[in-house]
């Protein structure tokens, strides 16, 4: 995992829920690619592809809300997506994102202030995330469980420790 | 120092003599139970190279989901967790015809107070209606506790509920939960433990306290306690299978809470769910009349027996409108064999109903798929777009008397009208 | 003339008629379950732009295959046959969880004797165990012919006319027999034939166990099978139609004394064993010794061959008391709601639930894997399903065996293929 992670914004609303994320019938799969294909396909036709072409997700409260399903933040990694950024995350889907090495960043203040196709850029070990020329912080995942995302997810930390 | 439920249960479960929320532990839970998920978690096992696991007897494994099988990916997927199950002589494993993992788990005695479990479901904190920790997390992590024994887990800050006053007529447990939702929004309890106190809960029943604590989670409660009592000692003891393992962990008097909410049980009124968020709630007076095509009686949240009981009470003697398609999906195998053999389910088959085998049913997208347009009536706990079908339909969540009262009528209607 | 030519030339207005005329005959019923009415609907609204249906209230949909939807797509389909329906006026449609369809058309009453009866279902025949001439059609037949006029052009068949005697062996159930005759004749053996069963064995049996046999008339290529309608026909008859509207229509129509048959075949059921279907195919069939040991994953009492009360109670019967082998998925299927409550109320689901059966709303079953009955590459199944072929239940080189509700309850028991009258007590 790099430390710092730039570009474009695609933002959403309050409560972005799993099923809208990933629909149950996909949950057959569980590679990044297929899953990818069906991301977020209830919010319209050519969705995910549009998706595809933005780098990092701001979200306002409780995204990711809803099942535990893993395939979640799985899916939003095989669109490409580096990073989400939101007000707050639903506490199933903040773990498995970093169970699966995708950064995730709590910050309310610039979802306040971005709209969809801004550059943002997170600097995760200093804690800070830089937009139009100002400054926001964030609190940063606590060290223990940093090293999990640090290694690319939990898969690659189990390997590594057992 | 005084603690709450949840901060006991983490500390003793860290090897801890206490802890305080924010503190990360490593925690090694009681149970890891995993769903028609499971085959995931073998595959990441696979992945990861681990062939042995911690403690076999920790895990149970409950094919629910899709059951059974309805394409052969799906019966693929099952052979994987049913060969695996064999492989590593996991005891606590029940087949397609078994029922819904959570109620399941509960009614065979493999949950009990002062348990710690995890689970790849986020409505894990239904154990909390029996004084366990429950808490949902995925696939991936489910493997690494199978081979680890353990998790971090972040202690968190707890919410006193206490309840009084009765229910009125044709008010439920789930309209209590719906009108919380409402209140608190789908994040009002984000992170958070929650505690239910109050004069009201001994009269409530386990099945209202599972309801209660199933739903908390769609405020995002990460667990839920209903603190054990004389009812939780009754339904729990003849359940297990060493009745000296029953020892109620409560909070201290003096534990610390974030906040406390007062509710009185005889204001509330039927609420429902509108489409497409569970937060969105209403009372039923608001929405009566809207036309339903399906009405889906089941889930973890309201698919128990006192669940059905309720509906097949109102629908006795009557038949349901012919637009409507009333499915009925009995939450376990033993509460399908309380309703045949209390007549509950004769009744629910003369009004009109599908009864299905017992199982997650339509609210896991098994069975009970909308077209285009269609309205579903559902005692679930989720109401998501597309959640049911076509993501040009729509659900509404409410509980098993509203959703009797709706399917007689073919649209939303007040249950207290029909006692 | 037979039962089957005294039909047909009734129905198509003349005094009488010989195998190999072609009539043109006034359709009484036309049935379809959830699959073939989506089929012909299309043909029917984008073939026939502009047409109506000559008579709704001959039309009937019964979904069987979908007892609640899986997919949205079938949820869509099943929607579109509910409007059609609802713009066409037809009123006899059952709906997901009614049974399997021609059970729930019987118990309907919507059949009578004397009737013509067609069906996008190559199972339709079954309707000659209850005096009528039933046969299966095609969506474009059924559409053009059927629906927009209520007619259907008939080719008077040649009859085969199978004389059943002796007395069963214990343990050999009528579906033991009805597949021996199919792997008797083979499945090409009686193409375009009606099939005539007969004999003391046939008399001796109830409308529903007679029922199997036209059942099968496919799997040998027929056109169609009857019994000669009888006592028990008219009596079963009368209970099924009472006063329902299809009375009006009921007509017995008993087969001369000196009709002719292209081949008669003589059949001693004392000397039938126990019969399985083998995978791939329904003509298959062999004595049980050659499955006997076949590990099982999934047994199943459904379908339009095995969902029936008295199906259900003979594995209650064997069942009562003890559990089946944990590894096998026991599935039972009532073949229709009256079915379902019957059982429920006898106690028999009680019974199988607790020997470790799950229990299924009246549908289709596993048939075609619409809500269940999907296998993994390497599973077994065996079931009184009518259908063995290879991807039909999931996985194209998963097995599946057909066999007597008996043979099912004892298979599920011992968790391989097991010979019933290995089971002293069953």
């Amino acid at each position: 995992m790099q430390d710092t992670i730039s570009g474009r914004i695609y933002k959403f609303g309050d409560n972005v829920n799993s099923d809208i994320i990933i629909a149950g019938r996909y949950l057959i799969y569980i590679e990044p690619a297929q899953l990818a294909k069906h991301a977020f396909e209830m919010l319209g036709e050519g969705f995910p592809e549009k998706l595809r072409s933005y780098d990092i997700l701001v979200a306002g409260r409780n995204f990711g809300c809803g099942s535990a399903r893993e395939q979640a933040s799985t899916a939003i990694q095989g669109l490409g997506i580096k990073a989400v950024v939101a007000a707050s995350f639903a506490r199933t889907f903040y773990r498995n994102a970093i169970n699966d090495g995708l950064p995730i960043v709590e910050c309310p203040a610039l979802y306040e202030t971005v709209a969809t196709n801004d550059e943002i850029a997170i600097d995760l070990a200093k804690g800070v995330i830089s937009h139009a020329g100002k400054e926001y912080g964030f609190p940063q995942i606590p060290e223990s469980v940093g090293k999990i995302l640090k290694l690319g997810g939990l898969a690659n930390y189990l390997k590594s420790t057992l | 120092m005084s603690q709450t439920i949840a901060e006991k249960i983490l500390a003793a479960r860290a090897g801890l003599s206490h802890v305080t929320p924010g503190q990360i532990v490593d925690a090694y839970p009681d149970l890891v139970m995993s769903h028609t998920a499971t085959w995931r978690s073998v595959s990441v096992m696979k992945k990861i190279g681990a062939k042995r696991l911690y403690d076999p007897n920790r895990l149970a494994i409950v094919l629910d989901h899709i059951s059974p099988a309805k394409t052969e990916k799906y019966a693929a997927d099952q052979q994987t967790s049913r060969n695996f199950a064999r492989e590593y002589g996991i005891e606590k494993f029940y087949d397609v015809d078994a029922g819904i993992a959570h109620l399941v788990l509960m009614e065979h005695g493999h949950v009990k107070p002062g348990d710690l479990i995890v689970g790849t479901d986020s409505h894990c904190t239904i154990y909390g209606a029996l004084g366990a920790l429950g808490s949902g997390i995925g696939y991936t992590e489910v493997a690494s506790v199978w081979v680890t024994g353990k998790l971090w887990m972040k202690v968190p800050t707890t919410i006193k509920l206490t309840l009084s006053g009765r229910f009125a007529a044709g008010v439920s447990a789930k309209d209590l939960m719906l009108h919380l939702i409402g209140t608190l929004g789908a994040d009002g309890c984000g992170y958070k433990s929650v505690e239910f106190y109050g004069s009201a809960l001994p009269a409530m029943s386990i099945s209202e306290r599972m309801t209660m604590a199933n739903l908390a989670m769609e405020m995002g409660a990460k667990c839920v306690f209903v603190p054990p009592d004389d009812a939780t000692r009754e339904w729990l003891l003849p359940r297990l299978r060493d009745p000296a393992s029953y020892r109620p962990v409560l909070a201290d008097a003096d534990a610390s809470y974030e906040q406390s909410i007062d509710v009185d049980l005889s204001t509330l009124a039927p609420m429902v769910a509108c489409p497409h968020q569970v937060e969105n709630t209403k009372p039923v007076t608001e929405v009566l009349g809207t036309r339903i095509d399906q009405a889906f009686l089941g889930s973890c949240a309201n698919g128990k027996y006192e669940d059905l009981a309720v509906a097949a009470g109102i629908l006795k003697g009557r038949k349901i409108d012919p637009r409507v398609r009333l499915i009925v999906t009995p939450g376990s195998k033993q509460i399908m064999l309380e309703a045949m053999r209390t007549g509950v389910l004769a009744t629910l088959m003369e009004s009109g109903a599908l009864v299905t085998n017992p199982g997650c049913g339509a609210c896991a997208g098994d069975g009970g798929m909308m077209a285009d347009g269609e309205v579903s009536l559902s005692t679930a706990n989720r109401n998501f777009v597309g959640r049911m079908g076509s993501n040009k339909s729509s659900i509404y969540l409410a509980s098993p008397a509203t959703l009797a009262a709706s399917a007689l009528q073919g649209a939303i209607a007040d249950p207290r009208d029909l006692l | 003339m037979n039962m089957v030519e005294k039909i047909l030339a009734r129905r198509s207005g003349q005094k009488s008629v010989a195998p190999g005329d072609v009539v043109v005959a006034d359709i009484d019923l036309m049935v379809m379950h959830d699959l073939s009415a989506n089929f012909v609907m299309k043909v029917f609204e984008n073939e026939m732009k502009g047409a109506s249906i000559r008579d709704p209230s001959k039309l009937v949909f019964a979904f069987d295959h979908n007892f609640a939807p899986a997919t949205r797509e079938a949820a869509e389909a099943l929607a579109a046959v509910r409007k059609f329906a609802a713009k066409h006026e037809v009123q006899h449609l059952f709906d997901s969880g009614c049974g399997s369809i021609h059970h729930v058309i019987m118990e309907a009453g919507l059949v009578a004797p004397g009737m013509i009866v067609i069906g996008c279902d190559s199972h339709t025949p079954i309707y000659g165990a209850l005096g009528a001439f039933a046969t299966g059609v095609g969506n474009n037949s059924m559409a053009a012919l059927g629906f927009a006029h209520g007619k259907c052009w008939f080719k008077v068949p040649e009859t085969i006319k199978i004389h059943f005697h002796g007395t069963p062996a214990r343990a050999v159930q009528p579906r033991d027999v009805s597949q021996f005759v199919v792997g008797k004749l083979g499945e090409d053996g009686a193409i375009y034939k009606a099939l005539e069963y007969a004999g003391p064995y046939i008399e001796s049996l109830d409308v529903n166990d007679r029922a199997l046999f036209p059942l099968q008339a496919i799997d040998v290529g027929g056109k169609c099978g009857f019994v000669n309608p009888d006592e028990k026909t008219l009596r079963h008859a009368q209970q099924l139609l009472g006063t329902r509207r299809a009375a009006a229509r009921f007509e017995l129509f008993q087969n001369d004394a000196d009709c002719r048959y292209a081949e008669v075949i003589d059949i001693d059921v004392s000397r039938i064993e126990p019969q399985v279907a083998c995978p791939p195919t329904v003509g298959n069939v062999k004595p049980i010794d050659a499955a006997v040991g076949t590990p099982i994953n999934v047994a199943e009492a459904g379908g339009s061959t095995g969902g029936r009360l008295s199906d259900i109670r003979t594995l209650a019967r064997c069942l009562a008391n003890r559990r089946i082998h944990p590894g096998v998925r026991l599935q039972v299927v009532p073949a229709s709601r009256d079915i379902y409550l019957a059982a429920l109320k006898e106690g028999l689901f009680e019974t199988l639930h607790t020997a470790g059966a799950n229990i299924f709303p009246p549908s289709a079953g596993s048939n075609q894997a619409f809500n269940m009955g999907a296998l993994a590459e390497d599973e077994v199944m065996i079931s009184t399903q009518a259908r063995n072929f290879p991807g039909r239940n999931g996985h194209p080189k998963a097995r599946h065996f057909l066999a007597s509700a008996l043979t099912v309850a004892a298979s599920a028991l011992t968790g391989k293929i097991t010979d019933p009258r290995t089971l002293e007590d069953l």
